[in-house]
């Protein structure tokens, strides 16, 4: 009989309120249970509070995507009001969301993916004495690189709507500030600057060459073109995983959704099938496009620490009455377990790359399977796909200066909407009813809760819990093999509680 | 950006991180002097740079956990805080900020101390909040 060993592991770099616990045989991962381990209660906190409250509490949800939940809490209201938005609400809307997403990506990517292969694991491999000079946390010149070049760029959504992050200048019917032309021509040079040196740095080419890249092939001949691509750092990146064997680690279930997000004005120049710049869509098991449908989303909560209903509920049904004990242990996270038609289903930019149908990365999980490596690279090269449209939007904006950014609206009293976007880590939704002209129900399903979900009520593990299974561990003290599955998701569990804390000695003033 | 600056960290709808929020408040219901700014920096992280770049001196405002007795208002330094600092993470907060500072600084470092408060149970009282901000400006004046 084999030896069987259960173990917590820290992923502190992940998230402080994540807890992976995986069970190993013969040094691989045969089960994992994910665990967030802190309750929020923003949707509770919402209850009774006036109809546009959401707006200013819920992007207080996360400081890293403040902007996503605001515009999601937003295009629920529009919903409830049936208003149709300005061209220039939704350009500059977009533009705001888009900012935050670019920086997002890359940050994820250098300062937390890559730190990984300065691991002891890696000594022997023969691009770790370059993956410490260019990732060492705190210390590699990739790293203060990327803090340096990202601190600006952010500034466009101070310009477009007043402060980030936290901003509350979405709101129903549009926008609260029409900026001028000037405040746009800043926006624009902030642009071209990030644009620029992602090029430069990240890619190693401009975004038209990278676009060029639509097969496994491609990507192959792409890599060995031109130092500049070997060594930018999504180069690396491959170079690195290949060699070292990443390429059969992290596949899931092969079920990706994503909500769509984007909506195109009616009059732009960028163009897209549907609508939307970002598809929406669910594929199951590998297979063909679905429409997506939002009343086919569910929540179950029976490994989740709230009172028990059988199966799932739609969010327009859903509560959020937490209760932390009485299961015999089979509960074991506060996030609850989102389900699209009965089934757990990835989120994200693999999710979206595959749904939209970009032909690399369907090439890539056709020959490869969805795993850790495609998933890390589609998240550092969705800014490519999305900064080319920001500058449109931008000069849009700036040719229609007297064009509205808000559309009057009666003030809010009954009604439900929901507002779906895609945020940095994949599907947010936001499930709001007002009766009265206050809130009576407000459910969030956040990109983390699908892909971070426990069990379900038939059993079925979240998608990073399957990803995980197979994993080799070779040091369990050090499980860096299992931090790549979870990062390659992008985790994000926190935000709310971040004081400043240490174990040791007090110190005194 | 220039002068000096009190930045007020803190999620009000949390207790206990919400010292930083009220303090913000204390300080912004009264008179301030021109040159001094009240920047109420909620959740920011590693986006504070921005508002440090620039400045001669900066006095952050924070609620501490295991770095003082509870109940006490002490002073630590940009060094002794930044010596907390891990890796990068959705959480990183300001010890990755003033850790990462000198090699990311576009202008000058400027003085920087953080003034904060070891919770006692849930959340501070008043009078904590009132020596906090008294505390605030003392240093933003006149130094550490």
């Amino acid at each position: 009989m084999s030896k069987r060993i259960l173990r917590d592991i820290p992923l502190n770099r992940v998230e402080g309120d994540l807890e992976i616990r995986i069970e190993l045989e013969k040094n691989r991962i045969v089960d994992a249970w994910s665990s967030g381990t802190m309750f929020r209660g923003f949707e509770n906190l919402l209850i009774n509070r006036g109809a546009l409250d959401g707006l200013v509490i819920t992007p207080r949800v996360c400081g890293i995507c403040s902007t996503t939940h605001l515009m999601a809490a937003a295009g629920a209201l529009d919903r409830i009001a049936g208003v149709v938005l300005p061209d220039n609400a939704i350009r500059l809307r977009n533009v705001a969301l888009m900012a935050e997403h670019c920086q997002s990506d890359v940050r994820q990517s250098v300062l937390m993916f890559l730190p990984d292969f300065t691991a002891a694991l890696y000594a022997a491999h023969p691009l770790h004495a370059e993956a410490v000079k260019r990732y060492a946390p705190l210390a590699g010149e990739r790293c203060v690189d990327v803090v340096r070049q990202t601190k600006t760029f952010l500034e466009i959504i101070a310009i477009l709507g007043g402060q980030w992050p936290h901003s509350s200048f979405m709101v129903p019917g549009g926008v609260s500030y029409a900026p001028s032309v000037i405040e746009l021509n800043q926006c624009r040079h902030l642009l071209a600057r990030y644009r620029n040196w992602y090029e430069q740095s990240v890619l190693g080419c401009a975004l038209e060459r990278w676009q060029a890249v639509r097969s496994a092939a491609d990507l192959d001949a792409w890599l060995e073109e031109a130092s500049a691509q070997r060594d930018g750092d999504v180069g690396f990146f491959l170079r690195f995983a290949r060699a070292a064997g990443l390429r059969d680690r992290g596949q899931g279930y092969g079920h990706f959704l994503s909500y769509g997000s984007l909506d195109l004005p009616a009059d732009t120049a960028v163009v897209a099938g549907g609508g939307q710049l970002v598809a929406a869509g669910f594929v199951a098991d590998f297979g063909a496009v679905q429409s997506f449908d939002q009343s086919r989303v569910s929540e179950h909560v029976a490994a989740s620490w709230y009172s028990d209903y059988e199966g799932g509920k739609h969010p327009f049904e859903g509560v959020t009455d937490p209760r932390a004990t009485g299961a015999d242990g089979k509960k074991y996270s506060w996030c609850k377990a989102p389900r699209y038609a009965g089934l757990p289903a990835e989120t994200g930019p693999l999710a979206e790359r595959i749904v939209g149908g970009d032909p690399l990365f369907l090439d890539l999980v056709r020959q490869e399977g969805a795993n850790l490596v495609c998933r890390q690279l589609a998240r550092m090269t969705r800014p490519a796909t999305l900064l080319a449209a920001m500058e449109t939007w931008l000069v849009e904006m700036a040719a229609r200066p007297d064009s509205p950014y808000y559309q009057p609206l009666s003030p809010l009293v009954e009604g439900r909407g929901f507002g779906l976007i895609e945020a940095a880590r994949g599907a947010l939704g936001h499930w709001v009813e007002i009766r009265e002209g206050r809130i009576s129900r407000y459910q969030i399903i956040t990109p983390t809760a699908w892909n971070g979900s426990p069990r379900d009520g038939a059993g079925l593990r979240g998608p990073w819990e399957q990803a995980l299974i197979g994993t080799p561990i070779a040091d369990i003290d050090n499980p860096v093999e299992a931090g790549h599955v979870v990062r390659s998701f992008d985790p994000c569990l926190v935000c709310a509680v971040h004081v400043v804390g240490a174990e040791g000695t007090p110190l005194r003033g | 950006m220039s002068g000096n600056a009190i930045i007020c960290l803190g999620n009000r709808y949390v207790a206990g991180d919400d010292v930083g929020c009220r303090v913000f408040d204390r300080l912004s219901s009264g008179e301030l002097p021109e040159e001094l700014e009240l920047v109420d920096g909620g959740l920011c992280g590693l986006d504070l740079l921005r508002l440090v770049e620039g400045r001669r001196r900066v006095v952050f405002v924070d609620a501490l956990a295991g770095l003082a007795d509870a109940g006490s208002v002490v002073v630590l330094s940009r060094e002794q805080v930044a010596a907390y600092a891990g890796g990068y993470g959705h959480g990183a907060g300001l010890p990755y900020l003033l850790r990462l500072l000198p090699q990311v600084c576009a202008t000058p470092l400027p003085e920087i101390v953080l003034v904060g408060t070891e919770l006692m149970g849930n959340a501070a009282d008043e009078s904590v909040i009132g020596d906090l901000a008294a505390r605030c400006m003392e240093v933003a004046l006149h130094g550490a």
